[in-house]
């Protein structure tokens, strides 16, 4: 239930993110890290309610914080901010379960694939990578930097220049930690098989 | 991922925070779009040269209103494509077209009826018309191109609406451009082929919505 006095806070907290957001807009460095700092909380209770069995909400939220900044342009400050900023977030949230359950429902959870006969190697590459487990096991020996890298940009599907963004390593260095990683991952699975 | 890691995010992205241009309201761009279109469709109409019986068509009521909703439905599509990029504004202007395009099609029904109490069943033959497709799609790809190239600088927070609202928009004044420099009056080929093709049209708009309107990247070099 809402108080005339939370109404009061939330009617200035409205007002205040209109002014910072303008601000940003107007190329003000120092109001949108403010008003990003701001919303974060919200963020990331509006991920948490929309998709309760979120792998990591932090993941989805910073998706949500790049989506904001790409298209800052469309925010009219004549209009409220708070809808514009929640039809943001509430779009990157469905983008973020859908892509959760296309990966789910590509992935089969079986040790051999009925193709190939144990003790034979796999006939083709896809049978290998169809191997869920064996992936996650390789995955998990890679270094800390090349997991990173590659659940970035493989499984999140950020571009280089986001994935840099997140973790403040240079595009050149995050491609060549991919390229070790994959080369990495497929000599681990095919010593496995 | 570590809270820390988005807090190092959003000190990249401030730091970044180069002034940007803000987009138009929606009814200037609409307006915009309008005024460039129909100056194109009536430069298409005038080389074609309109149908020798446009006095007498423009005095029939059934025909005016025909034509005026079909302007309108391109009008309020077009409204709507830019408003459904435009993150925060109600989801009700989507719809805005459908009260015209269904004006459109009791028009059209209108004129159905009237051939079928005039001819009985030989006024509803559907005879091979193909053509009319090719012609909508010409007429309409420079205002298509217009407006995906101006839904582009909006938002891709309804992608499927967005592109199929804008395909409606430049159909429906492909077909009326057709209406006015092509001669079929059987209201039945009218309704299948040409209403018809604007609803193929913008059905293929709208299939390829995710793939016309990506989320753009975040450029941080």
């Amino acid at each position: 239930m809402t108080t005339p006095r939370s109404d009061e806070a939330k009617l200035a907290r409205e007002q205040r993110w209109q002014a910072l957001m303008r601000a940003a807009q107007d190329g003000d460095g120092a109001a949108y890290a403010r008003l990003l700092s701001e919303i974060l909380p919200m963020l990331r209770r509006a991920v948490a309610y929309k998709w309760p069995r979120a792998p990591d909400v932090e993941d989805v939220v910073q998706e949500i914080l790049l989506s904001v900044h790409t298209v800052r342009h469309t925010y009219d400050p004549a209009r409220p901010f708070m809808p514009w900023l929640m039809t943001i977030a509430a779009r990157r949230t469905i983008d973020a379960v859908r892509r959760g359950t296309r990966r789910n429902a590509n992935e089969t959870t079986v040790d051999v694939m009925p193709e190939t006969f144990p003790g034979d190697r796999p006939k083709i590459e896809q049978e290998t990578s169809d191997d869920q487990d064996a992936i996650r096991r390789a995955m998990a020996q890679l270094p800390d930097g090349q997991r990173r890298a590659v659940e970035l940009t493989k499984l999140r599907g950020l571009s280089l220049q986001e994935a840099s963004a997140v973790t403040g390593k240079s595009v050149a260095s995050l491609k060549v930690s991919v390229h070790r990683a994959v080369k990495a991952m497929r000599e681990l699975l095919e010593r496995k098989s | 991922m570590s809270a820390m890691q988005t807090e190092e995010l959003i000190r990249r992205l401030a730091g970044h925070a180069a002034p940007v241009r803000r987009l138009v309201h929606p009814g200037w761009r609409t307006m915009a779009w309008f005024t460039l279109s129909i100056a194109y469709t009536a430069a298409v109409v005038f080389v074609n040269g309109l149908r020798p019986d446009i006095t007498a068509r423009l005095a029939e009521p059934r025909f005016v209103i025909e034509i005026s909703s079909a302007v309108l439905t391109a009008l309020m599509a077009a409204a709507a494509a830019f408003c459904a990029g435009s993150p925060g504004r109600p989801v009700w202007e989507r719809f805005a077209p459908l009260p015209f395009l269904a004006l459109w099609l009791a028009s059209l029904g209108d004129g159905c009826w009237r051939d079928w109490l005039r001819l009985g069943a030989a006024g509803l033959t559907v005879q091979q018309h193909f053509h009319c497709f090719p012609v909508i799609l010409a007429t309409g790809v420079p205002p298509a191109v217009l407006i995906f190239v101006m839904i582009r600088r909006g938002s891709p927070i309804a992608p499927f609406a967005t592109t199929g609202l804008a395909a409606l928009a430049a159909a429906a004044l492909g077909a009326v451009a057709l209406r006015l420099f092509h001669i079929q009056d059987a209201s039945i080929m009218v309704l299948v082929w040409q209403f018809g093709s604007v609803l193929a049209l913008t059905g293929l708009g709208a299939l390829f919505g995710r793939r016309l309107l990506p989320w753009p990247t975040a450029d941080l070099g």
